[in-house]
């Protein structure tokens, strides 16, 4: 565990290279503040720090492949990890006869690594950590919903792969909780983003002879926005304390769902300002889009969680005081 | 006494006296044998100590954190054996006594509440006072050795079991607003009071109209300074929030789990299922961190105004489920289990009215959380 006044510290480095940089120059800041060695350190930690802040700043960089790595157990690597397909947490390699078949995505490392990381599903449900070479696979940038991200789409019929040396495919879950934690950090630290663009659109823009944040209407739709950031933050900070994939996969669930209504009220309240391609508010809105569906959405979470609820008939008991 | 000692030793207690502690009403039961049991296991937790923990010495408690407490209402709640709408005013008045009451009145009269040996209530809104608590009309005039107390008082919740009252009057000019205000303990035998319970749409008659006429209050049961009542006002508030709601939160939990138990295949989709589930999640860890922060002695204030957002949707989240999941039994049901959810359903439709409305909690969120300046 860091300490307090380290971590401060830390916190402000980290957000000062948010703030300033993205994409390749990111990582390298990232690099340079000891992000990697703090993930290794106190992965929950270096994840609490940079998400959020990477999602206020609508900032990208090479995190994500990072924190899979480093929740799959594997030593520091600089290869690009294949992450689930849109909308599940599936392990997106399957292997048979010794080749393995690939549907997934992956960041902008992937175009730049020889090498990449895919976990691969083989017999009875067992998990493999493989290595695959880059050029065996079909690689497509994607520009799509939100092109500033670099997200590209992964595929492979039939590769060869080599098994990591010090990984155990057995971590997958410990994997999917961690990227889960990331990415609902990010997801709230955009939505906190676009509650502060309204809010303060709120406070300038005169109508009527007065700011609009005095009518009770508006004012009522960025309580909303808060209360739905706020009750998904509150489950997203506690993973922390009880880091099961239960609890990971509502606070994802949670904070998906949380920021899309927060940005459906923000962006009433930012009107047609918020509607121009110049307001930054549509750039934070396709990453809460695109980031809802990496490791499982709200919506294919819920469906998950309901179905065993009504298989059990049970409530897991979460959180206890 | 630390938390898991706590925990663990009152699970066992619990185990070991269940047959004692449980109702011995069906279902929801009368309101009479809603306050029996109340009694009953408020005596039965105070004597063995469990009732005192996390309250001050001074007032008959045994000291620790208010965590045991949270604890001990999510452990009776957990276990159907106390109803939380009952079980909350130890919560709500009795820190507000501890607070503001003269240190020989609060010694003399928490450890009665504690102990179960009286019941409560709480006289703050009006006919024409509800959301704007600080236009209340009921008037309260000096004497020379007290006060004498003028008017009505509505929605009174347990007026006719009560035997005190703390009550909200004015004692500024008609228009000091919150600036004119005295918080008085009152007597509820005492002459000149008149309780007339309401019967309310979930087919109850907790909430009653009281009417106060020249009713003589000794001074001395002046709470806090006088015409200083809105602080007693605003400091109660954030108690409804925290412990009791941390309370309620446990008891909408136990509600789903019986409706998961109850429902028959294929009547409630997997998507609602859980998206209920996850609002009464989202609920608890917040809360959770609420009841941390009161043990560390932290000053509950307008963002415990989200807690009560959040629970007012989780509630009426639960309670629509079963009215989809459950159909016959709330609907056409007749039986006691029936009734019970009738009730309860009925009931949460008022979650996002009583305690400050869903639209007064926003309004304290806008101004107070998001620094939007007043409204005017």
């Amino acid at each position: 565990m860091i300490e307090t006044t380290e971590v401060e510290l830390f916190e402000r480095s980290v957000r000062q290279a948010t703030e300033r940089h993205t994409g390749e120059a990111l990582d390298g800041a990232l690099r340079e503040v000891g992000w990697l060695e703090a993930l290794t350190d106190d992965a929950f930690t270096a994840v609490s720090i940079l998400f959020p802040l990477q999602g206020a700043a609508n900032a990208v960089s090479f995190a994500l492949d990072h924190v899979v790595a480093t929740g799959l157990g594997l030593k520091r690597t600089t290869e690009a990890v294949v992450l689930p397909r849109l909308g599940t947490w599936a392990a997106p390699g399957a292997v048979t006869d010794g080749r393995v078949a690939i549907r997934g995505l992956g960041t902008r490392a992937l175009l730049r690594s020889d090498r990449a990381v895919v976990v691969a599903a083989h017999e009875r449900g067992r998990f493999k950590v493989a290595t695959v070479s880059t050029s065996d696979l079909n690689v497509r940038p994607v520009q799509g919903m939100d092109p500033a991200f670099g997200l590209v789409d992964v595929t492979a019929d039939d590769a060869g792969f080599g098994a990591y040396p010090d990984g155990s495919g057995d971590t997958w879950s410990a994997a999917v909780v961690l990227a889960q934690l990331a990415l609902s950090y990010e997801i709230l630290g955009a939505a906190r983003a676009v509650l502060s663009l309204a809010r303060e659109h709120a406070l300038d823009r005169i109508q009527y002879g007065r700011p609009i944040s005095k009518f009770q209407a508006v004012r009522h739709r960025l309580a909303e926005a808060l209360v739905a950031i706020e009750g998904a933050d509150a489950v997203v900070t506690a993973v922390r304390e009880e880091p099961s994939s239960e609890l990971a996969a509502m606070a994802k669930a949670l904070a998906g769902r949380g920021a899309q209504t927060a940005a459906r009220h923000c962006q009433q309240v930012l009107a047609g300002i918020g509607f121009t391609a110049e307001h930054p508010f549509h750039r934070y809105f396709r990453r809460i889009l695109l980031l809802d569906q990496l490791f499982g959405s709200a919506r294919s979470l819920t469906l998950e969680l309901g179905d065993e609820l009504l298989r059990s008939r049970r409530l897991p008991m979460l959180l206890p005081l | 006494m630390d938390l898991p000692t706590f925990r663990k030793t009152l699970d066992d207690w619990l185990d070991q006296y269940a047959s004692q502690l449980v109702p011995e009403h069906d279902g929801r039961g009368t309101l009479d044998e809603a306050m029996a049991q109340l009694a009953k296991v408020k005596r039965l937790c105070y004597e063995s100590g469990w009732m005192r923990w996390g309250w001050p010495e001074r007032v008959g408690g045994l000291g620790g954190s208010p965590i045991l407490r949270a604890y001990l209402g999510e452990a009776l709640n957990a276990r159907d054996i106390v109803e939380p709408d009952v079980y909350s005013m130890t919560e709500v008045l009795a820190p507000t006594m501890i607070s503001f009451a003269a240190p020989e009145l609060a010694a003399d009269m928490v450890p009665r509440l504690l102990r179960g040996d009286e019941i409560w209530c709480q006289g703050f809104s009006e006919p024409g006072t509800g959301s704007n608590l600080a236009s209340l009309a009921c008037r309260a005039i000096r004497t020379d050795d007290g006060w004498r107390v003028t008017g009505q008082k509505v929605w009174t919740s347990y007026a006719q079991y009560a035997k005190r009252c703390v009550l909200l009057a004015r004692t500024g000019s008609q228009d000091s607003a919150h600036r004119g205000i005295t918080a008085l303990f009152v007597d509820m035998d005492s002459p000149g009071i008149t309780v007339r319970p309401l019967t309310a749409m979930h087919g109850s008659d907790e909430f009653c109209e009281v009417f106060y006429d020249d009713v003589a209050v000794p001074f001395e049961r002046t709470l806090g300074e006088v015409d200083r009542g809105w602080a007693v006002a605003m400091d109660l508030l954030p108690y409804e929030r925290s412990t009791s709601l941390w309370h309620r939160g446990a008891y909408l939990q136990r509600r789903l789990e019986r409706l998961l138990a109850a429902v028959p295949p294929d009547a409630l989709s997997a998507g609602e299922v859980g998206e209920v589930a996850q609002s009464l999640l989202a609920l608890r860890a917040r809360s959770r961190t609420t009841q941390y922060r009161m043990a560390e002695g932290q000053q509950l204030g307008a963002e415990t105004s989200i807690d009560k957002v959040l629970i007012a949707t989780a509630e009426q989240n639960v309670m629509d489920l079963a009215v989809h999941g459950i159909a016959p039994d709330v609907l056409i049901g007749d039986d006691a289990t029936s009734e019970r959810w009738r009730a309860e359903y009925m009931y949460s439709r008022a979650a996002t009215i009583y305690g400050g409305t869903a639209e007064i909690q926003r309004n304290i969120i806008a101004r107070r959380l998001l620094d939007l300046g007043d409204d005017r």
